[in-house]
């Protein structure tokens, strides 16, 4: 979560103190991944300390302006012509619970596969429902949001593609070997209705 | 509120004997005005089957299906064939236009069809093209649209004339995302305005669209996802 | 891959492709096999009929090595191979040659003696002539003359052998032969013998002698023939009794021929040589039917051409060469040919073998053995075969230049129409018209210029089919659905479009142009009828018949007409009675004084009525073709004893010089001439009724004596029965008796079959073309057809689709043809009708019922009968999971 280039790029547009950073960060991305306050200011403090902003003093209402220095222009203008790399994936829990399913014996991956999949499934469409209410929008706001939002449903379908592929993968891996794979209810069915 | 379009206890079988196809078994469906269900299964789950059966371009081998309160197989070839230019609209992957008439004469194709003069179905089709938001190309034959153009003729032709159900067969197979959302959203649209609509895909993002999503595999209904799952289930128990 | 190797695998690509798509294949088979078959069955007959030289010696010779005949005109005579195919004679008729002077030109050849003549028989209904033969048929050389039937060859001077058709005259065996002429034998049937020459002919044949045949007859001027025995008769033998002044016919000379130098000059032009005309009327059928035949299997190719174009297409873009793809399809037509071109002649030949007793049946001479030109038939599978091939490769051509991007993109049409055809379209029907007007004002030969153009017209026409279908489509929003579909679709698919309309046109084009060319020249026999007597008068007439023949034979028709007027017709008699043939005739020729060698009065001789020399105080009625004014004049002259003189120009003076001469069958002479005053009439009939009409003191004074020659019928209507009824009672009376009633111009049979052929083959053809490409274009409808079931047509919009292309091509292709077929129509109508160069005339007559039908009847029929036939179930959609 690169909290520290956010910051940095928010006060890019003007100095502000840390609750109202805090909050233009949720309005540009919907709230998906809230902020917390301490963590605002833990990250100001050591951009500080690493001389990309600067105070600027007080406004008078008693919040601690910061202002980017020109370090941090650059540091920001850097973060947006690179880009983001993959090189360490963040641990994917189905990933994980999918290989063990696979190994361990006496579970079910059909069924795994298929409720993960439906779970998705509806998240997907409350995403969808979700981008059909800020499609009416106009403002660079509303289109940012909406980036956000394709972010999710993509992520959601890819998932949802290798989920679709898990299956196939399985079924003709029970094909080949039908005494050591384990069983998807189809395949039941199948065995039941001859 | 009544279902628009019933599929129940639908069995299909191709073939005979060792060559023996279920591509249905068993399946109950249903679809209602103002919502919108997506079919997602892998190819050979018989998703398409469940299209043409519920379009009455084919007859269960056992069950029956029910377009506005009608069985289908009761209604025997003409009485389907009023069916589809009357209630039903479909739209396919591709192949959906005839080359040979421009768009407003496509679109008014099932009106014609049905005997309604010329120039009252122009005029409908006319309008209809508007709502799809092409009526510029109202003259203009397939050949000189874009993909996108053509999947939005062919959806106001499945429309034309109030139709209460929509059945789509992968409409945005053969079209970039955008295209695709933006033909969905003209899907999503008819149907807050009424219809009943079933769209069969394999893109989960396009099937995200709908109000429930059911998975087929096999032949048979494994799951089905959707804010009214209890609706749903009530409406197949309540036909049992 | 080498060049074999890829053409081996196009063919087994085109064979498969072939036997999947069998009913395609099938109609390809028979628009190539059907028209191979016509032409071989034809062929076969024709050369089946035509008994060569060879083939027919044996009718002529029997078993002898030569036939020797010895001309009136005398020696030397100079002939072909064949005598009959030209011989003459440039010396005196001094120098007969005897038996033995041939026999030992000969080296001592067996000779035995034939005559021919003409016999005059008595039969159950009068006298007939017959063809006698007299030979002795028990002499081995004749074997082979003549095949016996029933009975036994003549064994004496007493006994004679006749065939069927003598039989069928009244005869039988063992009846005596009545030969008619006062002192001729009457001998005793023996047997039935049909000639192999040639049959329907009533024929007797007995010893020398038997029959009563004179020879040398000087009027006649053929001497005695013989049969020759004695080894080979070689062409040196043959000029030397050439020499001797007999012509040969060696059968040694036939089998084996000289060259043609051999020929003597003066013969050579006359046997035939090759018929420019024949010819060229053969290179254009020929051309003609190859353009059908092309254009009408052209669309099944061109369905498999769109077929593949997608796999062409493919191939393109990875690289392939386009000659590489056209193999493939080439390969379709090659395969398709070879097996249409030798199933089609085979079959013609059976249909051929079939149709010989059948084609016999109808014809007087006798066919010769089976014959199969094998050379011809080479010629006309490669026919079969090159047209095929064209079939495949235009189409063919046409898919490797299509827009490869076009049809991977799925884009199911052609590409738009270039400009570059149409022009030449326009320009070559332009050639055409000028090429027609040039041939109808031209004075002679113009109907090839004309046939020419017309060809080239057509090709124009051709090429500016799809600029009209094209510009159909763009007009056709008002239509109703099926229509509308029928011609858009026409117009986005012209490959498989424009050769079936093309067809179609070609196809009426030319039978509006030959309907044209058939009614303008029954106007033109309409305009010109001459009637040969007042309209509902009859006449009869009989040669040969003595003045009592006529009382009976004017009783008897009393007795079938009764309260009819009946006028004898009188007048010199030109030809002695058939009873009495030592009766003197006589001719009577006039010219103006002192122009003896001048101009004829009137051109041409003959008439219709038994003599050209009427006689009479009045102008017998019927002589017609002449103004009502001249009619007044002429009974004026006769009255007051003038004659009345028919010239085909106008002829100022008042005497006019007669000469009669008389002559019988062994003199003749001249009579003095007489100078009489004269009117001149101006005849303008075509048939010649008469040379004039002469008082009767006029012939007093030129000493020539009248006779009845025929019997006037008027008074009465005349209905067809009572005409039969009275023919037949003028029959027994003479078997050659005829009765001509005048009813007015009668459209003959012929014309009449010829115009139904006409419109029949059109229609044949029509519907052989219209039904390939809506066959075609279904198969090729079948997304459109599925898209129309979903939106929820009824199964029977299938049918309403397929007439409606029907309808669209029949009726484009037919006004098409129809507008170019006017062309040389009307211009063939100048040469046809234009009549004798004096009589500069021109008749059009256009038969826009006929015309009619094509365009507006018959395509109507064709959609109708399609509609009829197309399965009414539409595909429904199955998409495969």
């Amino acid at each position: 979560m690169s909290v520290r280039q956010a910051l940095l790029a928010l006060l890019e547009e003007g100095p502000r103190y840390g609750y109202q950073l805090r909050a233009q960060f949720e309005q540009r991305t919907g709230a998906t991944w809230p902020l917390n306050v301490g963590q605002v200011y833990t990250t100001l403090t050591r951009l500080e300390r690493d001389g990309l902003v600067e105070g600027a003093g007080d406004d008078g209402a008693g919040h601690v302006v910061y202002r980017i220095t020109e370090a941090g222009s650059d540091e920001v203008a850097t973060w947006f012509t690179t880009p983001v790399e993959r090189a360490q994936p963040p641990r994917d829990e189905l990933a994980i619970k999918l290989a063990l399913a696979v190994t361990v014996p006496g579970v079910d991956v059909g069924t795994v596969i298929q409720q993960q999949r439906t779970a998705t499934m509806s998240a997907l469409q409350d995403y969808t429902r979700l981008k059909r209410r800020a499609a009416d929008g106009q403002s660079r706001e509303d289109l940012a949001w909406t980036l956000v939002l394709d972010s999710l449903v993509f992520g959601a379908e890819a998932e949802i593609r290798w989920l679709d592929h898990c299956e196939a993968r399985l079924r003709r891996a029970q094909l080949e070997r039908p005494e050591a794979a384990p069983a998807t209810p189809a395949a039941v069915e199948r065995e039941a209705s001859r | 509120m009544t279902a628009v379009l019933q599929l129940r206890e639908v069995t299909r079988v191709h073939g005979a004997g060792e060559t023996e196809v279920h591509a249905l078994r068993s399946v109950s469906f249903a679809a209602h005005p103002g919502e919108l269900v997506a079919v997602m299964g892998p190819s050979g789950s018989g998703k398409s089957t469940l299209l043409t059966l519920a379009g009455g371009l084919d007859t269960p081998t056992a069950g029956t299906v029910t377009v506005e309160g009608q069985d289908l197989a009761a209604l025997g070839a003409a009485g389907r064939a009023r069916a589809r230019r009357t209630s039903i609209g479909f739209v396919f992957q591709d192949f959906n236009l005839i080359p040979a008439l421009t768009a407003v004469e496509n679109v008014a194709l099932p009106l014609e069809l049905d005997g309604v003069r010329s120039r009252t179905a122009r005029a409908t089709a006319r309008r209809a093209l508007e709502e799809v938001g092409i009526a510029d190309l109202a003259d203009r034959f397939p050949d000189h649209m874009s993909g996108g153009q053509q999947q939005r003729v062919a959806i106001a032709r499945a429309v034309v004339g109030d139709r209460r159900l929509i059945l789509a067969d992968e409409p945005t197979g053969a079209l970039d995302s955008e295209t695709g959302e933006s033909i969905l959203r003209l899907l999503r649209a008819r149907c807050d305005a009424g219809a009943a609509g079933v769209l069969v895909t394999h893109e989960a993002r396009h099937a995200a669209w709908a109000d429930r999503v059911v998975f087929l595999r096999d032949g048979v209904v494994v799951d089905e996802t959707g804010a009214d799952r209890a609706d749903a289930l009530l409406d197949a128990g309540a036909t049992q | 891959m080498s060049g074999l190797t890829s053409w081996r695998l196009a063919l087994r690509l085109a064979g498969r492709d072939a036997l999947r798509h069998r009913g395609r294949s099938v109609l390809v088979l028979v628009m190539i096999a059907l028209p191979v078959l016509a032409v071989t069955a034809a062929d076969v007959i024709i050369r089946t009929q035509d008994v060569s030289s060879v083939e027919g010696l044996d009718r002529r010779l029997g078993s002898a090595d030569a036939q020797l005949e010895v001309p009136a005109g005398g020696a030397p005579v100079l002939q072909a191979f064949d005598p009959l195919d030209g011989n003459t004679s440039t010396g005196g008729a001094d120098r007969v040659p005897t038996a033995q002077q041939l026999a030992d030109a000969l080296g001592g050849a067996r000779l035995v003696e034939q005559r021919e003549g003409d016999l005059l028989v008595r039969t159950e209904d009068g006298v007939t002539y017959a063809a006698g033969t007299e030979v002795d048929l028990r002499d081995p050389m004749t074997d082979g003359l003549f095949e016996l039937a029933s009975g036994r060859w003549p064994a004496v001077d007493d006994e004679a052998v006749v065939n069927q058709a003598m039989l069928d005259r009244g005869y039988a065996v063992g009846d005596r032969l009545d030969l008619v002429v006062d002192g001729a034998p009457s001998p005793v049937i023996v047997g039935v013998a049909e000639s192999t020459a040639s049959r329907g002919y009533p024929l007797a044949a007995g010893r020398l002698g038997s029959l009563g045949i004179e020879v040398s007859r000087a009027a006649w001027g053929m001497g005695p023939a013989y049969l020759a025995a004695g080894g080979p008769v070689s062409w040196e033998t043959v000029q030397e009794l050439n020499a001797l002044g007999a012509t040969v016919l060696s059968r040694a000379v036939l089998t084996d021929p000289p060259p043609d130098s051999e020929i003597p000059d003066e013969i050579r032009g006359w046997s035939g040589g090759t018929d420019d005309a024949m010819i060229a009327v053969i290179v254009l059928v020929v051309a003609m039917a190859l353009l059908e035949v092309v254009l009408l299997a052209g669309p099944a190719f061109a369905v498999t051409a769109r077929r593949q174009s997608r796999t062409l297409a493919l191939m393109a873009a990875s690289g392939g060469t386009p000659a590489q793809s056209r193999r493939v399809v080439v390969g379709g037509g090659v395969v398709l040919g070879v097996v249409a071109a030798v199933s089609g002649v085979l079959l013609g030949i059976a249909v051929g073998w079939l149709l010989v007793p059948v084609v016999q049946h109808w014809s007087s001479e006798r066919f010769g053995p089976f014959d199969v030109p094998w050379p011809h038939l080479v010629g006309i599978m490669l026919f079969g075969l090159v047209s095929a091939v064209l079939a495949a490769v235009v189409p063919a051509w046409i898919a490797s230049r299509q827009d490869v991007v076009a049809v991977l993109a799925g884009r199911r049409a052609d590409r738009r129409p270039s400009l570059r055809s149409p022009l030449l379209g326009v320009g070559l029907l332009g050639a055409g018209i000028a090429g027609s007007a040039y041939g109808a004002t031209s004075a002679s030969s113009g109907e090839f210029t004309i046939a020419a153009s017309a060809v080239v017209a057509v090709l124009g026409m051709i090429l500016l089919v799809p600029v009209v279908v094209v510009a159909l489509a763009r007009l056709a929003g008002r239509l109703p659905l099926s229509p509308r579909y029928a011609t858009r679709d026409a117009a986005r698919h012209r490959t498989r479009t424009v050769p079936a309309v093309a067809a179609v046109a070609a196809t009426v084009a030319g039978v509006v142009a030959l309907g044209i060319g058939v009614t303008s020249d029954e106007a033109e026999n309409r305009g010109t009828y001459q009637a040969m007597l007042p309209m509902g008068d009859g006449a009869v007439t009989a040669p040969g018949l003595t003045d009592e023949q006529w009382s009976r034979l004017q009783d008897t028709v009393a007795g079938k007409l009764p309260g009819a007027d009946l006028t004898p017709i009188v007048g010199v008699p030109e030809s002695s009675p058939i009873a009495d043939p030592e009766a003197r005739s006589y001719y009577v020729e006039a010219h103006l004084p002192g122009k003896r060698d001048g101009e004829p009065l009137l051109d041409g001789w003959g008439s219709s009525y038994g003599s050209s020399i009427l006689a009479g105080d009045r102008l017998p009625s019927i002589v017609r073709g002449i103004s009502l004014g001249d009619r007044d004049r002429a009974d004026a002259a006769l009255a007051t004893g003038r004659a009345v003189i028919f010239t085909d120009h106008p002829v100022d003076a008042g005497e006019v010089v007669l000469r009669a001469s008389w002559w019988t069958p062994g003199d003749g002479d001249e009579l003095p001439p007489v100078t009489v005053p004269a009117a001149f009439v101006s005849y303008t009939g075509t048939d010649r009724v008469a040379t004039m009409v002469l008082p009767h003191d006029v012939l007093r004074q030129l000493d020539v004596p009248t006779a009845r020659v025929g019997l006037a019928v008027g008074g009465v209507g005349i209905s067809a029965e009572s005409e039969r009824a009275v023919a037949d009672a003028a029959r027994s009376v003479t078997s050659d008796a005829g009765f001509y009633v005048e009813r007015g111009y009668q459209m003959p049979d012929e014309t009449m079959i010829a115009q139904l052929v006409l419109a029949g083959l059109g229609g044949v053809l029509m519907l052989g073309g219209t039904l390939t490409a809506t066959f075609l274009a279904l198969s090729d409808a079948r997304p459109d057809l599925a898209t129309l079931a979903s939106v929820g047509a009824s199964p029977r919009r299938r049918r309403s689709i397929a007439a409606s292309y029907a309808l669209v091509i029949g009726f484009v292709g037919a006004t098409l043809g129809a507008l170019v077929g006017f062309i040389p129509g009307i211009a063939v109508s100048y040469p046809l009708t234009r009549g004798y160069a004096e009589v500069r005339a021109h008749y059009l007559d256009i038969p826009w019922l006929m015309i009619l039908g094509l365009v507006v009847a018959l395509p109507l029929l064709t959609a109708a009968i399609v509609g009829l036939c197309a399965r009414s179930r539409l595909p429904l959609v199955t998409r495969v999971d």
